[in-house]
């Protein structure tokens, strides 16, 4: 039986106390002991970005972070996204520019969009693109997922 | 895609972060940004005893500083900390250039410069700017402190000098020329490089070159300097002749491999090519502006 290790962290505004494999990675970790299964797993060796999740606020791959280092952190997953009722203005932006198609690299997208829009910067739609490489999609190609990004940070198109 | 099971460690001080990697007898490696340490771990490549959580060291390790010529920067200094650090912009523009090279978003908010000197990866970004800019290794064991320059660093492909009980603690670079290009090749966006290139050096009013500095990533076992070449180019101006000499010389540094992303004969196809177009590019340029 391998060690467990106690870990307090933050998830989604709500503190969470967990016993974790330090071998576990955190996607894991809020997918199968926190049941938090928005956060999707992809390849897990930190090339798709599927499992893209805020840790203190910055976009990380939650595969190439273990469980135990969460320890004292906050993180945030695609499920803080949504009120209550209806959809939060990224998910609305995701939706009205039909920036998905199966669904399955949305959430990646939307929590990298998430620290894009709050980092405050200036962005053109090239700065915008380039900040989005690390998640792939496999469906359609990026333009309507850019352009949602775009329209969500920099406000509405009349070109699109 | 599942670590074999090993031990965490997250030591409080670089003290107990040595004293942690002396208990495992080298069996431990230290845990930084983890971009390219966990994938290592998940296909079981390494299986490490232990390993040791050095992020919460960032008032040890965390730090970029000027001190008179030289820029100290700490081993767990992040690629998105050196992308918006003015005092990086200021005194090592080549640094910052590279950093945007790196990765993505996501791993540039994770990845150390440290964690990428020890990884020793020989298509690495920061291996080769370090190389080309003379900097010098600072690592500490339960020993003590110990500084090795760059250029005896880099042992072969992800082999360096470090003991297995020693923590890479930070870099010292020089004062490094204003005049910089670093210039990279890869299958695709993000992807591992097949060549990359940085050139550093200052000309004077005449247009003469000191200090000349080639550094070359993708073609050998680790990021190596082209001596000949730079030989070629110091004290002397830019001509096209001595430009195309110098990118003929840098042959003489390459021995790359042949791998799924090319070539070692493509690869020795494109490395005079390109150096020839960052050098002409170099001699005809402005200081270098970000």
């Amino acid at each position: 039986m391998e060690d467990l290790i106690e870990i307090t962290v933050t998830v989604n505004g709500r503190a969470v106390h967990e016993r974790v494999p330090a071998r576990m990675h955190a996607a894991d970790f809020l997918r199968g002991q926190l049941g938090l299964t928005g956060t999707h797993v992809g390849c897990e060796q930190g090339v798709c970005g599927m499992c893209t999740v805020l840790l203190d606020g910055e976009a990380v791959k939650s595969c190439l972070l273990l469980a135990p280092q969460l320890d004292g952190h906050e993180v945030a997953t695609v499920e803080s996204l949504a009120p209550d009722e209806g959809l939060a203005p990224l998910q609305q932006a995701f939706k009205e520019a039909h920036a998905l198609q199966c669904g399955f690299c949305t959430p990646g997208f939307l929590m990298t969009a998430t620290a894009l829009a709050r980092s405050g910067r200036t962005l053109s739609r090239d700065d915008i693109r380039e900040e989005l490489t690390g998640v792939l999609c496999r469906c359609t190609g990026y333009e309507n997922i850019v352009t949602a990004v775009d329209r969500h940070i920099n406000g509405e198109h009349v070109d699109v | 895609m599942k670590p074999a099971p090993l031990q965490y460690v997250r030591p409080a001080s670089v003290a107990e972060a040595v004293d942690a990697l002396e208990e495992h007898g080298g069996m431990a490696r230290v845990l930084a940004g983890g971009q390219s340490l966990v994938p290592m771990l998940g296909m079981r490549l390494m299986r490490p005893s232990a390993l040791v959580d050095i992020n919460d060291l960032g008032a040890e390790l965390g730090k970029i500083d000027g001190r008179g010529e030289e820029t100290v920067i700490g081993a767990l200094v992040r690629y998105s900390a050196l992308e918006t650090s003015p005092v990086i912009a200021e005194r090592l523009p080549l640094l910052q250039e590279v950093v945007r090279h790196i990765g993505d978003r996501q791993v540039r908010n994770r990845g150390t410069i440290g964690g990428a000197v020890a990884q020793s990866d020989p298509t690495g970004e920061m291996p080769l700017v370090c190389l080309t800019l003379g900097a010098r290794v600072v690592a500490r064991s339960v020993r003590g402190e110990r500084t090795i320059p760059i250029e005896e660093f880099f042992e072969g492909s992800y082999a360096n000098a470090l003991e297995p009980e020693e923590l890479l603690v930070g870099l010292r670079f020089p004062l490094a020329p204003v005049h910089c290009r670093f210039f990279e090749r890869g299958r695709k966006h993000n992807d591992f490089a097949l060549l990359s290139i940085a050139v550093a050096g200052s000309p004077d009013a005449d247009g003469r070159w000191s200090g000349v500095r080639i550094g070359l990533g993708g073609v050998n076992d680790t990021p190596v300097l082209a001596e000949a070449a730079a030989a070629r180019l110091e004290g002397r101006t830019w001509d096209t002749a001595t430009i195309a000499e110098a990118a003929e010389l840098a042959l003489e540094a390459a021995d790359p491999p042949d791998d799924v992303r090319a070539s070692a004969e493509y690869r020795n196809h494109l490395l005079p090519i390109q150096l020839r177009r960052v050098l002409t590019d170099l001699a005809g340029a402005e200081p270098w502006k970000t």
